[in-house]
């Protein structure tokens, strides 16, 4: 008998119990769906760390304030301002300047949260204090309108540039143009001097672009009223130096911050550079992929599970049909592959059924969730490869059972 | 081998035990019999005689606990599965006790799965034409539920004849069904036998064993009587028999008037 008459005979057999074989198929097409959506999102998420990493601009480090009680203990140390910010813009000026071998630009940066208006409209956004080298540093840039200038950042002046959010917040119009217009910073009127291209996507589900810019210390005096920055970001010369820039910036600090040993857990701040951020970014997500595989594999081992369960009471409730068949000539193995061959029907049309779901779903998340969610041909091919395992696996034991059967016994079965 | 020309069953001191709750059951207690090419037997005896066990065991559906046992001079403990399966599908149609037709399939395909076990062609047109044979012709799409119990039993007896074997089992294949049915079903055996192909039926009415042409009688696992049919039926003279009109009381007024 040739695979076609196997497949006719399984077919007749689905067909004949509908219902049943619709309920095990969609078994299998939760778990397929399950897994489709979980490859989707594991590869948007992984997308989403690698152009993060790619719009932070090249050869980028980032110094960042260390755990807190370091923070303080070496606050106490250096002055007596209790100020919980340790990094301060000297220490961001002299990177700059002992380095210029290593060092191509700085940009300080100094985070806040601001409340901001324009006429009626009011929100909440944040503050970003730095220098005219940001733009550079991040590998940012303005759409509309200029960055402000080195001369309006040492003035201390009221001027500013908004990311889109900001603005959509303000005008309801993420591509609003506010440049020459006065926005009201914490009730202080500040000249829109540019608009930020949009970012997009950000990194902890922060939105990069519901954003203020202006001058380092214009935040730092005029808003935020602190005397220390947030954090630095670095760029360097070249990728090779990126490592001897690092020791160079760390040396520094702790000479500067009176830091003793041990190091590094004495440090008050912290140097990152792209690597371990991608590093960080990427062991998030794969946390997040394994957790959700855990979930596919289940979902899918349940689906297994049920289609074993149909086959063997369908084996069960056709055992007599198995005793006529095999009376009349049918051998073991004829038996076994009808079987089989049901079991492997039902769970690549559930499969198929699946990868459409969760095709749908993927485009779902995407369009309306916000997710990054890519679909890949090579999983849609795993996915039925996958289903069509998971049937033979789970349809041998029924199967099996069904081939072993004494024609006698089965004849006699009531 | 010691198959005389034209012995096609030859059983020897067949021994069939089964174990029921720890007492043994003797279903077949030293059975001889042969059988030549060409005959029909009838098989006889009360319920639990051992008529089914043996006709299991001639059928190559089950197998003898001591004894020899030769279809066509193969001695079938020395078969494996597959040759049992391949002797099932060519050399023997059974037609069961009780109707044995899958449900919720056509007689057509029902019909057709002896040839597609014995992988076959033209399969369409051989159980077109079996059905045919039975009187089934305009009945080939319907299923065992649309069926009489006349017609079931015809159609397993397509099933059994589709591919053409030389012998022909049956086990109690007119139980439950009307007299003129049955007598159908004996009229295609009997025809079935004119053109050569052995029966061997069991039944426990002696109208219908007598359809043969030769009656072994059972009891208790073992052959106590085996002698040819004297008066034999032929269901071609009951079926005229049973179709004459016969006057009723209605009639013979209408006549008078
Ligand atoms: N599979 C079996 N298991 C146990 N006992 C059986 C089995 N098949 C038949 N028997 C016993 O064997 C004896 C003969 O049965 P069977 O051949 O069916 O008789 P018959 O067909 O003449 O009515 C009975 O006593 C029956 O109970
Ligand atoms: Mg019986």
């Amino acid at each position: 008998m040739g695979i076609l008459e196997y497949f006719r005979l399984a077919i007749r057999a689905l067909k004949s119990n509908k219902m049943r074989t619709a309920l095990t198929m969609l078994g299998i097409s939760i778990g397929v769906a399950v897994t489709i959506l979980v490859v989707a999102i594991g590869e948007g998420a992984t997308k989403s760390v690698a152009d993060q990493v790619n719009g932070m601009g090249t050869n980028l480090l980032t110094v960042h304030q260390g755990p807190r009680e370091m923070r303080l203990t070496a606050a106490a140390r250096t002055a007596p301002t209790q100020s919980q910010n340790t990094l301060t813009l000297d220490d961001a000026d002299m990177v700059m300047k002992l380095y210029p071998d290593t060092i191509a630009a700085v940009a300080p940066q100094v985070r806040g949260s601001i409340q901001i208006r324009l006429f009626g409209a009011n929100a909440t956004s944040s503050v970003l204090g730095t220098t005219p080298s940001y733009l550079a540093v991040n590998n940012q840039s303005v759409r509309k309108g200029r960055f402000f200038t080195s001369m309006e950042n040492e003035s201390n002046l009221k001027v500013c540039v908004l990311g889109s959010t900001a603005a959509e917040n303000l005008t309801g119009n993420a591509n609003a143009d506010l440049t020459g217009q006065n926005i009201s910073v914490n009730r202080d009127d500040y000249l829109v001097v540019g608009m930020l291209t949009t970012k997009g996507t950000g990194q902890g589900g922060q939105d990069p672009d519901d954003v203020v810019i202006i001058p380092v210390s214009t935040a730092m005096q005029r808003v935020l009223g602190v005397t220390g920055i947030s954090d630095f970001s670095i760029s360097c010369v070249s990728p090779e130096l990126m490592t001897l820039a690092q020791q160079e910036v760390t040396s520094l600090l702790r000479q500067r911050h009176h830091l003793q040993p041990p190091f590094p857990q004495n440090d008050d701040f912290r140097v990152a550079n792209q690597t371990d951020l991608l590093a960080r970014s990427e062991s998030v997500t794969k946390t997040m992929t394994t957790l959700l595989t855990a979930v596919a594999v289940i979902s899918l081992i349940v689906g297994g599970i049920g289609i074993m369960n149909v086959m063997l009471m369908s084996v069960k409730e056709r055992t007599r049909e198995i005793g006529i068949r095999k009376a009349i000539g049918a051998r073991s193995r004829d038996i076994l592959m009808q079987f089989l061959t049901e079991a492997s029907i039902i769970s690549i049309l559930g499969g198929l059924q699946g990868v459409l779901l969760g095709v749908v779903g993927a485009l779902l998340l995407a369009s309306f969730g916000g997710w990054n969610a890519i679909v890949s041909p090579t999983a849609l091919v795993i996915a039925l490869v996958v289903s069509a395992s998971v049937g033979i696996f789970f349809g041998i034991h029924p199967a099996q059972k069904a081939a072993s059967m004494h024609p006698i016994d089965a004849l006699r079965y009531e | 081998m010691d198959a005389k020309e034209g012995l096609l069953l030859r059983l020897r001191d067949i021994l069939k035990i089964y174990i029921m709750g720890g007492q043994e059951v003797r279903a077949l207690d030293g059975v001889d019999l042969d059988v030549n090419v060409g005959e029909f037997v009838s098989i006889m005896g009360p319920s639990g005689s051992g008529k089914s066990t043996m006709m299991n065991m001639i059928g190559c559906l089950d197998v003898p606990t001591s004894g020899s046992y030769q279809i066509d001079g193969a001695e079938v403990s020395d078969l494996d599965d597959d040759e049992l399966a391949s002797i099932r599908n060519r050399k023997i149609g059974f037609v069961f006790q009780g109707f044995n037709l899958i449900a919720r399939t056509s007689a057509l395909e029902n019909v057709e799965l002896p040839l597609l076990y014995g992988r076959q062609k033209d399969r369409r047109a051989a159980a077109t034409a079996a059905l045919v044979r039975v009187g089934l012709g305009d009945r080939l799409d319907h299923t065992s539920s649309e069926l009489s119990g006349g017609q079931q039993q015809r159609v397993a007896i397509a099933r059994a004849i589709v591919s053409k074997p030389r012998l022909i089992l049956a086990d109690e294949p007119t139980g439950n069904i009307s007299t003129l049915q049955s007598e159908e079903i004996m009229q295609i055996f009997q025809e079935l036998n004119d053109d050569g192909v052995t029966i061997v039926m069991v039944t426990h009415e002696l109208d219908i064993a007598k359809h043969g042409k030769r009656c072994v009688d059972m009891r208790d696992g073992k052959i106590v009587d085996d002698q040819p049919v004297a008066d034999r039926l032929l269901a071609k003279e009951m079926i005229e028999e049973l179709k004459k009109p016969r006057p009723t009381s209605k009639q013979v007024v209408a006549v008078g008037a």
